[in-house]
């Protein structure tokens, strides 16, 4: 058991995937000017991650490693979170229309996602086994949330604060991103192995 | 469908997270609002200007996201307005809908993992335990929705743009 904590926060804290790894940084900047779409995105983009993990961990082990498949690995990945997303969709209208109101405007920005499929590459290269593989993609993408949520915080208090005309806007939003990376990387001393 | 849920007061309007709806439909003491489609992002409000907006809005999906208010409120077809939900409602949307499946697929693959120690058995346990997690969501969310928490209310009318108006945002 205390593998699998390990591996959860060095996925979700050590080398979060946007801060430390740099992966959906377009989502990172582009969902986070309020706190409510931030989570709302972040949840989305957990749940969606997470069962596509589920399903290209037994895609690459079952068809594309034993047939020599790997060159279609980024072909076959996308098409499987695409399905993760239409799955997601309907699961959940399936499970309240009025969540679907909620949380289904975030779906569709997850296809296009490199968050997603970034964490579903860095599991095969890891060369986990099932549980191992989910656990770091729920961890990656809690971290992903994490983030996403501090950062909408921030931005929404930059709203309000008295920043010079030229780094209004995006500029210090970036600024804020690199303090945030720097504050995470205070995570990188926790020693996982 | 969501049941009509009743109004905010003007102090009720903080803690809210707001959205638009335009009016459909009024029928049977009650009147049928559709969402607006807005962008994810949120940073847009002008989806009503707006031709992204309105290409991104599929027929029958919009008809599928219709509720009701009380046709007390005097509205009429076609008028915009601006529908508000509670700030924790969307933590327990996105707890209910994508947290507890979650967390019952990590327990049943974990307990598949630790029982067989083969993957078989932990995809097999995963699976089982989104069944169930799943199920669960749903059955938490009927409760919810039956008490109304999810249930978007009426907070103001909001502005009805031309139809020849076009967007002109600064970043197109």
């Amino acid at each position: 058991m205390q593998h699998y904590l390990l591996l959860f926060i060095s996925a979700a804290l050590v080398s979060n995937v946007v801060l430390m790894r740099f992966l959906g940084l377009c989502s990172f900047m582009g969902v986070t000017t309020r706190v409510d779409t931030a989570l709302g995105m972040g949840a989305s983009t957990t749940f969606c991650i997470t069962i596509s993990a589920m399903i290209d961990w037994g895609v690459d082990r079952f068809l594309l490693e034993p047939y020599d498949l790997g060159y279609l690995r980024t072909v076959a990945f996308i098409l499987v979170i695409a399905a993760a997303v239409q799955f997601t969709e309907a699961v959940v209208r399936k499970v309240s229309p009025t969540m679907f109101q909620l949380l289904g405007i975030y779906l569709p920005l997850i296809t296009t996602n490199c968050a997603v499929l970034g964490v579903n590459l860095l599991l095969v290269e890891g060369k986990m086994n099932f549980i191992e593989s989910t656990v770091f993609a729920l961890a990656s993408s809690l971290g992903y949330s994490l983030v996403m949520v501090l950062f909408a915080g921030l931005r929404e208090r930059l709203a309000l604060a008295n920043v010079p005309r030229l780094f209004a806007g995006p500029p210090i939003g970036f600024i804020t991103a690199s303090l945030l990376a720097l504050a995470f990387m205070g995570f990188s001393g926790m020693s996982t192995n | 469908m969501s049941e009509a849920g009743p109004t905010f007061s003007e102090s009720d309007g903080q803690g809210l997270v707001e959205g638009f709806a335009r009016v459909v439909a009024v029928e049977g003491g009650q009147v049928w609002l559709e969402p607006e489609q807005s962008s994810g992002c949120g940073g847009c409000h002008s989806a009503g200007l707006c031709g992204i907006g309105a290409a991104g809005g599929n027929a029958a999906k919009m008809a599928a996201k219709r509720f009701q208010l009380p046709a007390a409120l005097g509205l009429r077809v076609g008028e915009r307005v601006v529908v508000g939900i509670g700030e924790t409602t969307l933590v327990k949307g996105a707890a209910t809908a994508y947290g507890v499946p979650l967390i019952t697929l990590l327990a049943g693959g974990i307990l598949g993992q630790e029982a067989a120690g083969t993957d078989a058995m932990a995809a097999l346990g995963a699976v089982a335990g989104l069944g169930l997690g799943l199920g669960l969501a749903k059955i938490i969310a009927n409760s919810l929705s039956a008490r109304g928490v999810l249930t978007p209310r009426f907070l103001r009318r909001a502005y009805t743009p031309p139809p020849e108006a076009g967007c002109h945002t600064e970043h197109g």
